[in-house]
């Protein structure tokens, strides 16, 4: 088994950084990302927390023996999110669902005000990645290898979430300008 | 970005605009009376019938315990 955990603050406040996430794909930086769909959505009425089940498919290049084994580089991830817009948090848990038979990878995200500077972000990531008995032994490599792909898209993930803040609040600056404009005009 | 059915694609894009829209206007700004319902069930009753075309609808429910979604496959039917 292996275990994954990172953090990061974004220097933008939660609010942004929240819709981001809701807007991050596509993104150059995470072109394995194919498809999301909304499964569900909805907003429990009793606590105000939005709820949404989404389906990720993914494919990218992986090496011979992972291809080899697992017969294919097309995975879908199913992932669970809950955002409460009073407490602001947004936390979201997935896991893989194609060769589950072969490996387990489950990952658990939270994006909440960082505690040091409320107008920042604290992300933080944790993950744990089990390569099934049934491999025998190529559990281990198979481990290695699907861990460091983990953390290479770990951080081509949190590069493709700051592009897109970047390209959010330029909207914003753009809608602020034409406002002005329209008003002095 | 393209939905796993091409026939699907427009249907989400409008979704997806609708509730970014809705989240940043008025989600997040206490309001949360949902104003994408119609577009929402648009896209879902096309989503739906992809899932069950590309065979992937017992893997999702089968997955649901795992991650602790509170939604199951009658949702949204």
């Amino acid at each position: 088994m292996r275990l994954f955990e990172a953090a990061h603050v974004f220097k933008h406040d939660w609010e942004t950084v929240s819709l981001a996430n809701w807007r991050k794909y596509p993104n150059e930086q995470t072109p394995h990302v194919r498809h999301v769909e909304i499964l569900n959505q909805d907003v429990d009425p009793a606590t105000g927390v939005l709820r949404t089940e989404r389906l990720i498919m993914v494919r990218q290049n992986v090496p011979l023996l992972v291809r080899k084994i697992f017969g294919g580089d097309t995975s879908y991830v199913l992932e669970y999110s809950e955002v409460d817009p009073q407490k602001r948090t947004l936390v979201m848990q997935s896991q893989n669902m194609t060769y589950s038979n072969l490996l387990s990878v489950g990952e658990y995200i939270t994006y909440t005000p960082d505690p040091e500077n409320p107008k920042h972000t604290l992300f933080t990531q944790s993950a744990q990645l089990k390569a099934s008995g049934a491999l025998c032994r190529f559990a281990n490599k198979i481990e290695d290898i699907c861990w460091n792909r983990f953390q290479d898209n770990a951080h081509i993930g949190k590069l493709g979430l700051e592009q897109v803040v970047t390209k959010i609040l330029a909207e914003r600056q753009a809608l602020m300008m034409s406002m002005t404009q329209t008003a002095s005009g | 970005m393209e939905s796993i059915d091409k026939k699907c694609t427009p249907l989400k894009r409008e979704y997806d605009e609708c509730f970014n829209k809705w989240y940043s206007e008025k989600f997040l700004d206490g309001k949360d009376t949902p104003s994408c319902t119609l577009v929402f069930q648009t896209y879902q009753k096309c989503l739906r019938q992809a899932l069950k075309d590309q065979g992937l609808t017992k893997m999702i429910d089968d997955a649901r315990p795992a991650i602790g979604s509170v939604f199951t496959d009658n949702d949204n039917q």
